[in-house]
């Protein structure tokens, strides 16, 4: 649905137009009917990517298609939807006029436009008095609920989301992750960037995470989260000494607490404590989170 | 077809946009207030009652509708821009040319309708003061339309690339240049004929004001206050070649705003 190859994207800015390069080398395959999840720090080139695919940004070079066809060409957007980060709208329009005027843009007309409406509102729980009110009294969350709702209604092959979850409540993240997951059901890709890691984590197919321009991690969270290794914390009944521990285990904190860094390390551990009589207490395996991951690909973009 | 729709959707809501603008109504009233005021101004002067209504409400007729064209057409796609609807709108399977085609059309419907409402007030004046209301002077109002369809051209394809005020200013420099190209040319070349400069610099002036003229629009064309007022015939086909005339510097000018646009990132 989504193939993008060693795409390269510059901006160029100030009086003297300086350079400054946003996307290095990227490349990603989202397959028809997976929830792809893009994730990265602020200023990674999330917004960037999306802005590529849907015709809004050129780029340098590299290849882009989307449905097998470029979005330098008007149709590749025929299969569409887009919301936008903090999307804005006309906001002389009521939410349904807004829905209205954004539904012929893509064909619809007449009881099939109000239909279309009525669903993308259900669907997203927006069927609410509010619909009728000026869009420039919506609160955050109502706007981006229009915003879900506009990309919907020409029921795209393809649905991008920069960002969908922000600026909702706990309760407005759960309509759009169920709204997302419904979609999907219903045959829709979705590709879409957000902050909130654990909802990546818990709707996604595969993520790809990019830091500084570049995609860093690619695959299925566990695919993820196992080449980062898993650790384990393994506490004793009495103390080991620093200066008495195994090669690749470390000190956690807690006097009577270790932490292995992998397979080999725990079972170095397991044999030194065999041999000198520490009663094992307990023994967690720790995989590294979504978050941890970022966190630690960031300090070393930054390194 | 679906292009075709797609322009009469944006050109409608750009027409719902631009009447709820207030600089519009300010406008609107101001010219409201000058044409009102031409009748005192007709008693006062010492030129002939209807000639100074007509000759003024005329002129207020074209300002008025310059200032419309101007400040509402720099800001059509500069707002859309810097409140970023232009993401969503361009993300569907609409042109960056069907954006800006129907951009220029809402502002013309406007215009369009601003003069029609602006062409009732000066017949009724025309009328309540007995100064000769003659269907003739729609072809001045006519002519009127088409320089301000150019002007409109003009504003988008600045506000394509520039800023607000950079637009501001390079749309009122076309307007004079447009108006004062041909009397430019035909000073340089009086004064070269009289032998008032060096041969050099009139060779030099006169190409310049003959590129000048061959550029910009000639927008003094459809100045014909003086012709209809008095109650002079215009040349055979005035009118379908002026016309003409506008809809090919339109053309030109959406063309390039429209491959400007395109050329144009937004973040």
């Amino acid at each position: 649905m989504i193939q993008i190859e060693h795409l390269h994207k510059t901006y160029r800015s100030g009086f003297l137009m300086k350079p400054k390069l946003a996307l290095k080398d990227v490349s990603l395959h989202v397959e028809p009917g997976q929830i792809y999840g893009f994730i990265g720090p602020n200023g990674a080139g999330k917004s960037t990517t999306i802005k590529v695919l849907t015709g809004l940004l050129n780029f340098d070079s590299g290849k882009v298609l989307v449905n097998g066809i470029s979005p330098r060409d008007v149709k590749s957007r025929r299969f569409i939807g887009y919301s936008p980060e903090q999307p804005y709208f006309y906001d002389y329009l009521t939410g349904r006029e807004l829905l209205q005027f954004y539904g012929k843009l893509v064909g619809l007309e007449g009881n099939l436009l109000n239909e279309r409406i009525t669903w993308a509102l259900q669907l997203l729980h927006a069927d609410k008095d509010w619909i009728d009110r000026r869009l420039r009294s919506y609160s955050k969350g109502m706007m981006q609920r229009v915003g879900i709702a506009q990309a919907i209604l020409g029921k795209p092959k393809l649905l991008i989301l920069d960002e969908p979850m922000s600026g909702l409540d706990p309760m407005g993240r759960r309509d759009v992750r169920e709204a997302i997951l419904e979609l999907n059901r219903d045959g829709v890709t979705i590709f879409y960037s957000s902050h909130l890691l654990s909802d990546v984590e818990s709707i996604s197919h595969r993520v790809a995470m990019i830091v500084d321009g570049r995609i860093v991690r690619e695959g299925t969270v566990d695919e993820i989260t196992d080449s980062c290794g898993i650790e384990y914390h393994v506490r004793t009944r009495t103390a080991i000494a620093a200066k008495d521990l195994p090669e690749g285990v470390a000190l956690a904190g807690h006097p009577q607490e270790v932490i292995c860094a992998d397979d080999a390390a725990r079972d170095r551990l397991l044999r030194y404590c065999l041999d000198n009589g520490i009663a094992v207490e307990k023994m967690d395996h720790k995989r590294p989170s979504l978050e941890d991951i970022l966190t630690e690909e960031i300090a070393r973009a930054d390194a | 077809m679906q292009t075709l729709k797609h322009i009469g959707i944006i050109a409608l809501n750009t027409f719902r946009e631009s009447i709820r603008d207030k600089i519009l109504y300010n406008i609107g009233l101001l010219a409201v207030g000058l044409a009102l005021f031409s009748i005192v101004l007709g008693e006062w002067s010492v030129f002939d009652r209807a000639y100074v209504i007509k000759s003024t409400t005329l002129s207020v007729m074209s300002l008025s509708g310059l200032l419309i064209s101007i400040f509402v057409g720099i800001s059509l796609v500069q707002k859309e821009i810097q409140r970023r609807t232009v993401l969503t709108l361009l993300s569907k399977p609409i042109s960056r040319a069907t954006f800006i085609v129907g951009k220029y059309l809402g502002l013309l419907a406007v215009v369009a309708v601003h003069l029609a409402l602006l062409t009732c007030i000066y017949y009724s004046i025309l009328f309540l003061t007995n100064s000769e209301p003659t269907v003739s002077l729609l072809t001045a109002i006519y002519l009127i339309f088409w320089e301000l369809a150019v002007v409109i051209a003009v504003a988008l394809l600045f506000s394509s690339f520039s800023s607000t005020i950079l637009s501001a200013l390079f749309t009122l420099g076309v307007y004079f240049a447009g108006h004062l190209s041909n009397q430019l040319l035909e000073q340089i070349r009086f004064a070269s004929r009289m032998g008032e400069m060096g041969d050099t610099s009139t060779a030099l002036l006169e190409k310049l004001a003959v590129v000048i003229h061959a550029v910009f629009p000639g927008l003094y064309r459809y100045n014909v206050t003086s012709y209809v007022v008095h109650g002079l015939a215009l040349p055979d086909m005035y009118l379908f070649w002026n016309t003409v005339y506008a809809i090919g510097y339109v053309g030109v000018f959406l063309a390039i705003a429209s491959w400007w646009f395109s050329r144009r990132d937004f973040l």
